[in-house]
């Protein structure tokens, strides 16, 4: 392993500003304890290819790095004996490539973050509906390469909908693009489908072009606090029934700064009467469903409620005794789900926070113990394995946690459950993009 | 084998009456809708059964023969052309309907199913199958998987790729997976989404299920006819621009309307030179004030006539204009070319002049249909197939819209496929490097090139061999030159614009 060398190089080819080698200055970048060697940060699409080469030359393990905040999801980063681990940030790669607001498309570099992208898109009366956690923080690279999604998937469709084309820096430090900036297009594979939520296992990636939405006229939340989940889920089987279309339909408990412990967020938007009409009828349903209580929420109280529902599935980093994970199943195994998890909870005496997207079949759960670090490591593991028994699409997002051998308590999880139907095809394409094992090798299933 | 002997395997397989051999019903299946070449099949077979099309693929694969998989046939991009002839498996025996759960909103189909058949299904629990190509009537789901079909619909609901939740597939080695049943957000690479739009390059769907989208509560269609495309098309971002996305946004031009009028007495005014269809949807709650803004808007650019549509007999009515308007062309011309190129939205009325030009350089008449909310053009070029120099004509008019439609950073197909008919294009739109990743990604599911061989890669650079440069590359086996020197000089040679 030839650090010095590789170190010069990436030097000599970005600048010594950006470029990072020492364990003091990387050790912000580490991951579950251990420190990377190196951290670089390109400047630009081009820039970022020519550090892939060295990286590629010096079969380093890399770890693309947006913003770091979604660093905790999945495996353990393996790391190989003998090869350098770099860190390559693209936060440099900031820039608006293409903007033509009548397109209702959008061309920017990966390390946009989303509130960057807003302030481009919100002087049009546009937006890109995905409201990932820590927006400030997170970069869009970053929410295409895990996926992330926000509360409105509901009413807008999930990032995959949006995604129209992206370039990509591979293993080769070779840039190839997929898609467009068009939002029809057949021409070819839909290679961003491959590349979104692959965790930087298959390729960086570099640019990414977006559909865009024009921003609703008006807005409105219905909150709906409920004293059981049964209760709550009765409103969202009238939801789904009823031929009203929300944006987002939430079902939040054991949340702090939340109208009340337990609740179902409804968000209305679009035209003015078509509020109007979702106020009245999600309101009348939620009654009949027994809820305690129903506030109407306006204006900056219902932004200020989205931004913290949308920050719920994560803190900036993990608590000490926190394990984070998320849950999918079909949407009508929801409720059952929720109640397994929560029943499990108690049994091991953990805290449970839970955001679901209620109609969607997607939960974020929140685990916390507030006992020792070895109690707690016993009963978040006993909680996993057992939910995971029943409801095997459950992914670790974070967990912080060290059992008594001082080891991290993923090694024991299954971080990405069972072993997913086309495995061995995937490996076939986790080999021909990356034949060295250079990208985030442990990270993902694959 | 034996072609004797390869009949009578698959005679055993899928039984004696779903096995066609002679030329005369071979003829049927030598091309799709798009007749530029045609190649016929050894052999078709109509499998019943996943268990039937995978022993199907197994012998194909040990006989070292192609599989070409054919839906309705209504393709226009020559995807379902046997181009090296093979084993055609249609669909059209595995076309029920298995399982409808309303409360996941999605539906379990043999790729058979007709896609309007569908939606015709559904409508009475107050669903749809939200891809509408303006060929439902005929397509099929699978083809509509294989080549991630559009429609008018799709600026709001999306592509078929927005609506299909996972599949079993037979994969090149006859094995059978499952990529997703509905559960959201599953852990590993997203199979389904790769294999949407492959146009059957890579496996073969044998059960989908699909995304059921419930039917809004209401909806209004707005017909509006202008003096002039450009009308029109400012029209609509007026429309985009207050804050609405509707769920259709169609144009026809001053040749198209001639056409439907001929054909279905339409009463258009001869005066038009567009007729623009809108059509929003929603709760009921606050349409009609959004119908009377766009009336307004509408004559705010110079409308000759705007005709809202309210009640569910005028809006088909509406729409009866649009949905025939390539059928009218048979009032026209013996022939007709379908050109379907993508452009940034706000280059549709460049792109119009463009090919009012071209249509007087090639001398051939050319109406525009279009989906003006996506940037979805086309072109339909009016020929005599019968006359040689016609049918040269009106292919090197189709290849300057392509060519014109890349440089206005748009792409070459928005909704139709690549298939045999826009594969030498592919090289103007993607570097080496871009067909490079796309064929690392069939070298996964098809080493052998077993699926549809000669399709969507370029013949002279056909995705094997694509695959086989980048290995080399991966390995950093090129030319003796430093990787690092050669991505510096291959960024640069690409300037600026790395992307797109």
């Amino acid at each position: 392993m030839d650090l010095t060398t590789l170190a010069r190089q990436l030097t000599e080819t970005i600048g010594a500003e950006h470029v990072s080698s020492t364990p003091d200055a990387c050790a912000a970048y580490a991951l579950a304890g251990q420190t990377p060697d190196i951290v670089a940060a390109p400047g630009s699409v081009a820039e970022l290819g020519q550090v892939m080469a060295l990286a590629s030359a010096h079969r380093a393990i890399v770890t693309p790095w947006g913003g770091g905040t979604r660093q905790a999801h999945g495996g353990l980063l393996a790391r190989a004996a003998g090869r350098p681990w770099l860190v390559i940030r693209t936060r440099r790669l900031n820039r608006l490539v293409e903007y033509e607001p009548a397109d209702l498309t959008i061309v920017v570099e990966a390390g946009m973050t989303p509130v960057e992208l807003d302030a481009l898109l919100r002087p049009h009366g546009q937006m890109l509906p995905v409201d990932a956690p820590l927006p400030e923080r997170t970069t869009l690279g970053g929410m295409i390469a895990t996926a992330a999604d926000g509360p409105r998937r509901l009413g807008y469709g999930l990032l995959r909908d949006l995604l129209l084309g992206t370039s990509v820096v591979e293993t080769s430090g070779r840039i190839s693009k997929a898609g467009g900036a068009v939002v029809k297009n057949v021409s070819g594979y839909d290679m961003m489908k491959l590349y979104l939520g692959s965790y930087g296992t298959l390729a960086i990636v570099a640019t990414a072009s977006f559909k865009l939405i024009p921003r609703p006229r008006d807005a409105a939340t219905i909150w709906c606090s409920f004293a059981t989940q049964a209760a709550a889920f009765a409103l969202v089987e009238a939801l789904h029934t009823s031929q009203l279309a929300p944006a987002a339909v939430e079902y939040l408990a054991g949340a702090e700064d939340l109208p009340a412990p337990r609740g179902l967020a409804v968000l209305a938007e679009g035209l003015q009467a078509a509020v109007e009409r979702h106020v009245r009828d999600v309101s009348h349903l939620a009654r009949q469903a027994g809820a305690q209580d129903v506030q109407i929420l306006r204006d900056e109280d219902s932004t200020r409620l989205w931004a913290r529902i949308a920050n719920l599935p994560q803190t900036a980093d993990p608590a000490p005794n926190e394990l984070v994970v998320r849950l999918s199943c079909l949407p009508s195994d929801l409720n059952q789900a929720l109640q397994d998890a929560a029943s499990l909870a108690d049994r091991h005496g953990l805290a449970l926070l839970v955001d679901a997207r209620a109609l969607s079949g997607v939960a974020y759960l929140r685990l916390h113990s507030a006992a020792t670090a070895n109690q707690a490591g016993t009963a978040l593991r006993a909680w996993h394995q057992e939910l995971l028994v029943r409801w095997p699409y459950l992914a670790v997002l974070a967990c912080a946690v060290v059992t008594e051998e001082g080891r991290p308590l993923k090694e024991h999880l299954s971080p990405w459950g069972p072993e997913p139907a086309g495995y061995t095809l995937m490996q076939r394409i986790k080999h021909e993009f990356d034949p060295q094992g250079m990208l985030n090798p442990g990270r993902f299933v694959v | 084998m034996e072609r004797a002997q390869l009949i009578e395997e698959l005679r055993r397989i899928v039984g004696s009456d779903g096995v066609l051999y002679r030329p005369e019903d071979l003829v049927t299946y030598d091309s799709d809708g798009c007749v530029m070449e045609t190649h016929a099949p050894q052999v078709v077979v109509l499998p019943t059964s996943t268990e039937q099309v995978s022993a199907v693929v197994k012998l194909a694969a040990q006989a070292g023969m192609p599989i070409v998989p054919r839906g309705a046939g209504t393709g226009l991009s020559g995807g379902a052309t046997p181009r090296h002839g093979g084993i055609v498996v249609t669909t059209s025996r595995m076309s029920r309907i298995l399982e409808f759960d309303a409360r996941n909103g999605r539906v379990l189909v043999e790729p058979g199913v007709i896609n309007f058949e569908l939606s015709q299904y559904l409508k009475p629990y107050g669903y749809q199958f939200a891809a509408d190509p303006s060929s439902q009537k005929a397509c099929t789901v699978g083809g509509n998987f294989a080549n991630n079909s559009g429609g008018p619909h799709c600026i709001k609901y999306g592509v078929t790729g927005s609506h299909v939740l996972g599949a079993e597939v037979v994969l090149a080695d006859g094995s059978v997976i499952w990529t997703g049943e509905g559960v959201p957000d599953r852990p590993g690479y997203d199979l389904t989404g790769i294999l949407v739009g492959s146009e059957g390059t890579m496996a073969l769907a044998t059960k989908i299920w699909l995304k059921a989208t419930r039917l809004p509560e209401s909806t209004r269609v707005v017909l509006a006819l202008f003096p002039d495309i450009s009308n029109s098309v400012e029209t609509v971002s007026q429309v985009i621009a207050g804050g609405f996305l509707p769920a259709a946004l169609e144009v026809m031009d001053r040749l198209a309307i001639k056409a439907v009028n001929e054909a279905y007495k339409m009463g258009l005014p001869a005066s038009a030179g567009a007729a623009l269809i809108i059509e929003v949807d929603g709760v009921e709650d606050g349409l009609d004030e959004l119908l009377a803004e766009i009336v307004d808007i509408c004559n705010k650019n110079a409308a000759i006539e705007v005709r809202p549509a309210r009640t569910v007999e005028e809006q088909t009515q509406v729409w009866a204009a649009r949905k025939n308007a390539f059928g009218a062309m048979g009032r026209l011309a013996p022939t007709y070319y379908l050109v379907d190129t993508v452009v940034p939205r706000t280059r549709l009325p460049f792109m119009m002049e463009q090919v009012k030009l071209i249509s007087q350089e090639f001398d051939l008449p050319i109406a525009n249909v279009f989906h003006a909310g996506d940037g979805n053009l086309h072109p339909i070029i009016l020929f005599d197939r019968s006359d040689p120099d016609q049918y040269q004509r009106a292919h090197e008019a189709a290849s300057r819209v392509m060519k014109l439609s890349i440089e206005q950073g748009g792409v070459i197909s928005g909704e139709h496929g690549i298939g045999m008919e826009k594969q030498e294009y592919m090289p103007l739109l993607f570097t080496a490097d871009d067909l490079g990743a796309m064929a690392a990604v069939h070298e996964s599911f098809d080493p052998n090139d077993l699926f549809n061989p000669g399709k969507i890669f370029p013949r002279t650079q056909t995705g094997k061999e694509l695959a086989s440069q980048r290995h080399a590359v991966m390995a950093g086996h090129t030319n003796g030159e430093n990787e690092f020197d050669k991505v510096t000089r291959l960024i640069k040679s690409q300037g600026e614009k790395v992307w797109i």
